[in-house]
């Protein structure tokens, strides 16, 4: 059993090399992450997973010998939605030495930006937030890693071009959305592709919170639309899964934000929702290597940072991919500008990042001194019934079109 | 004992109508003036910046609240909704170059007049109709926030306001901003203060109590009426510029949402209907308690090692926030501010209380 000696050996050897890489790791000052999150109001279909995503990825980080040698920590705190303790959150915080935040709620975000400007703090912004702050030449220190709603609606409708035989002129296209900014959004690129590409745009406003949407569904049966992008969120889908059932619109036209998790398919019902469309830059389910890792490492000894439930669901995976991005970001910066890390090597660290897609977790991302965004790269995913499968590669289309719309806002930010 | 009173004895009218009446209440007012004015040399800048400044515009904007609601007796749920008004008109003034003395002028004056003529229509109804009523507005405002970038600032919703600046002089720093809003909540506090010895603040009390009676005496009930809406929004639509331009630096929907407008009236609820200090209280407990005691919770957990879910540890500060409110409002119905009273009340006589029964 010579072989199985050696294994053991080498496993052993290599536990002994990572404890003393991790004690090393113990005696720099930590890398610090400020999460004020929405753990309790608004936020909570999200906001519980990218959590535990964080600190599962802080513990494996740290177990692994941390960030060159730098130990990373995990500070959450729960905000409440609240601009006001946002607020309260990040002083305190800032106050304590942290220069890296992120807030998963957009209300605190941009109640935020103008402080986390001034002060000169990183602030991650995916998801969340104003989308022309991926202008990287007006939004110096924020970073919004990953697609705006408006690059991820061109790229929806690239989809439905492809979809479509490659010519959309025939073609009707329903958005249905919430209408408050959040849904409205989009609206502007997916006329001016409407006005491009001449296909005919249908609007669909459904009041806060989704769960009213019986009369655009009976308008959508009179349309009949092609396709339906929805700009809506969590309960919202249930509802419209419904009402498509009702009205007879096929659930595999139905293309979803990236805000459709497997507890709202759940809710759907996992049969029912099959072929249901999600435009995404995070790759779903378990098989991705991350996850996987994960899963082995701390879930299978039930040492996870929270319950396995979180792990198999999107919105960790989600969580990964924005912390994944800041790691190789702080993992950047200290090998250009040595240590210890600031938020101005930090800064250089995010725009050195290239082609970056922690080992096929998320869409590629270059992030450049002009796009923080990374590329805006997403791809569609359909539920077959138990995960979800791609059905095109990782793609940005119409970018100078959506740049555009990026340009013009961003120019309106600054004021004296 | 601490307050060395054998009753109040007033030998002539001048003496009846002091805003204090008591010494002892004038020097304790004349004290907290002065911590407030030497705050920022006393307490750290996070506290400064992060939980006496929004207190301060906060109690002032509730000032405003106490006048229809606890003077006036109006209940009033789209105030959120008026301190909007006033913070896009003061922002949109001041991003056109105006003067942000002038800015907030018209802050105050566009609230003003947007709620009073909102009253006009609403004063029509009574009692819960009205404050239905008035929370019809405050979907009217959110519709029309959330429907005209012009307003809202674009796509985002959000707008950045212009550095604030007094007498041409730009305030940036923690203690110029703290300023501010102490000398804005205090002018109110003192136009409050003095309220109630103007015929004014009695015309108010009398439609409070009964608008029918007060018909009778000859108090005009709906140019009264009126004359609150338009008063306290004003306070409002100040306060609310005040709030984004030493606070948030831009204006978001959210900031004024119908969440706010509860939360406005709470703070009048719990401090005490009328009650000036209980008004302070008030702001305090349900502005700074949640975050105050999810710091506790947080630091105990830590300090006992309990391994706690983030979940977990979001929820458990909320069931104490609520429990607080319950526990209070139980205590003394009529809400902090009464409840400071009683003490007051029980510390002017002591040690000689019996004399009192």
């Amino acid at each position: 059993m010579t072989i199985f000696n050696r294994v053991t050996a080498a496993v052993l050897a290599a536990a002994l090399g990572l404890a003393i890489q991790a004690a090393a790791a113990q005696d720099k000052k930590p890398i610090r992450f400020g999460l004020c999150f929405d753990l309790s109001k608004s936020y909570t279909f999200v906001s519980p997973q990218v959590a535990q995503a964080a600190q599962d990825l802080a513990k494996y980080t740290n177990d692994n010998g941390g960030i060159a040698g730098y130990p990373v920590e995990m500070i959450v705190r729960d905000h409440g939605n609240e601009p006001q303790r946002g607020v309260e959150c990040y002083e305190q915080l800032r106050r304590e030495g942290v220069f890296l935040f992120y807030f998963l709620s957009t209300p605190v975000t941009n109640a935020l930006l103008p402080r986390a400007m001034k002060d000169g703090n990183i602030v991650l912004q995916s998801f969340v937030g104003r989308g022309d702050a991926v202008d990287g030449k007006v939004f110096d220190w924020i970073f919004p890693v990953g697609p705006t709603y408006w690059q991820q609606a061109a790229n929806d409708v690239a989809f439905i071009k492809k979809q479509m035989g490659g010519d959309l002129r025939k073609a009707k296209i329903g958005f249905i959305y919430l209408d408050y900014p959040f849904g409205q959004e989009p609206i502007e690129i997916l006329k001016t592709l409407s006005e491009k590409e001449g296909f005919e745009l249908k609007l669909y406003p459904v009041p806060l919170p989704g769960s009213d949407q019986a009369s655009v569904w009976t308008q959508v049966r009179r349309d009949k639309p092609d396709y339906m992008i929805s700009w809506i969120l969590a309960g919202g889908h249930v509802v419209a899964s419904k009402e498509m059932k009702r009205n007879g619109f096929p659930i595999d036209r139905y293309l979803s934000v990236n805000w459709l998790n497997e507890v709202d398919i759940k809710n759907i019902g996992a049969e029912a929702a099959k072929g249901i469309l999600r435009g995404t830059n995070v790759a779903g389910g378990q098989e991705v290597p991350l996850v996987k890792t994960m899963l082995e490492t701390f879930y299978a000894k039930g040492k996870g940072s929270g319950p396995e439930s979180l792990v198999r669901d999107v919105y960790y995976n989600l969580g990964l991919a924005v912390f994944s991005v800041g790691f190789e970001a702080a993992r950047l910066a200290i090998e250009k500008n040595g240590s210890p890390l600031t938020p101005e090597s930090m800064k250089v660290g995010f725009e050195s990042i290239k082609d970056f897609d922690a080992n096929g977790l998320m869409a590629p991302v270059t992030v450049t001194l002009e796009d923080h965004g990374g590329g805006g790269k997403t791809r569609v995913e359909r539920w077959d019934g138990s995960t979800w499968v791609p059905l095109t590669d990782w793609s940005a289309d119409y970018t100078d079109v959506v740049w555009k719309v990026i340009k013009e806002s961003s120019s309106k930010f600054t004021v004296k | 004992m601490f307050y060395r009173l054998s009753g109040i004895h007033h030998t002539n009218y001048v003496s009846d109508t002091r805003l204090y009446k008591i010494p002892a209440d004038r020097n304790l007012a004349l004290f907290l003036l002065a911590l407030g004015l030497a705050a920022p040399f006393l307490v750290g800048s996070l506290y400064l910046n992060s939980y006496m400044l929004p207190w301060l515009v906060w109690t002032a904007a509730a000032l405003g609240l106490n006048l229809v609601t606890g003077w006036a007796g109006q209940l009033h749920l789209g105030y959120a909704a008026v301190m909007a008004v006033g913070a896009y008109s003061a922002v949109h003034a001041a991003k056109y170059g105006l003067p942000w003395e002038f800015a907030l002028l018209i802050g105050g004056i566009s609230a003003a007049v947007i709620g009073s003529l909102f009253a006009f229509a609403a004063l029509r109804v009574k009692g819960l109709y009205l404050a239905l009523t008035t929370l019809a507005m405050q979907f009217v405002m959110d519709w029309v926030l959330t429907h005209s970038p012009a307003i809202s600032g674009g796509s985002h919703a959000s707008l950045q306001a212009p550095t604030f600046a007094l007498l041409g002089q730009r305030i940036t720093s923690d203690t110029g901003l703290y300023y501010v809003a102490f000398g804005w909540c205090l002018l109110v506090t003192i136009f409050m203060l003095n309220l109630r010895r103007t015929g004014l603040g009695r015309a108010l009390v009398a439609v409070r109590e009964k608008d029918y009676a007060a018909a009778i005496l000859g108090v005009n009930s709906f140019y009264y009426k009126i004359v609150a809406f338009a008063t306290s929004s004003f306070i409002a639509g100040v306060s609310g510029a005040i709030l984004v331009a030493t606070f948030f630096f831009l204006a978001a929907p959210e900031q004024f949402s119908v969440a706010v407008s509860i939360q406005v009236l709470a703070m009048v609820i719990v401090g005490g209907l009328g009650s000036i200090i209980g008004t302070y209280f008030g702001v305090a407990l349900i502005l700074l308690v949640p975050g105050v005691v999810n710091g506790l919770v947080a630091e105990g957990a830590g300090a006992l090692g309990l391994q706690l879910n983030v979940e977990s540890l979001a929820h458990i500060p909320n069931a104490v926030y609520g429990a607080l409110i319950i526990i209070i409002l139980m205590i003394e119905p009529l809400g902090l501010g009464k409840l400071y009273g009683n003490i007051r009340d029980y510390l002017r006589v002591w040690p000689f209380d019996q004399f009192k029964k």
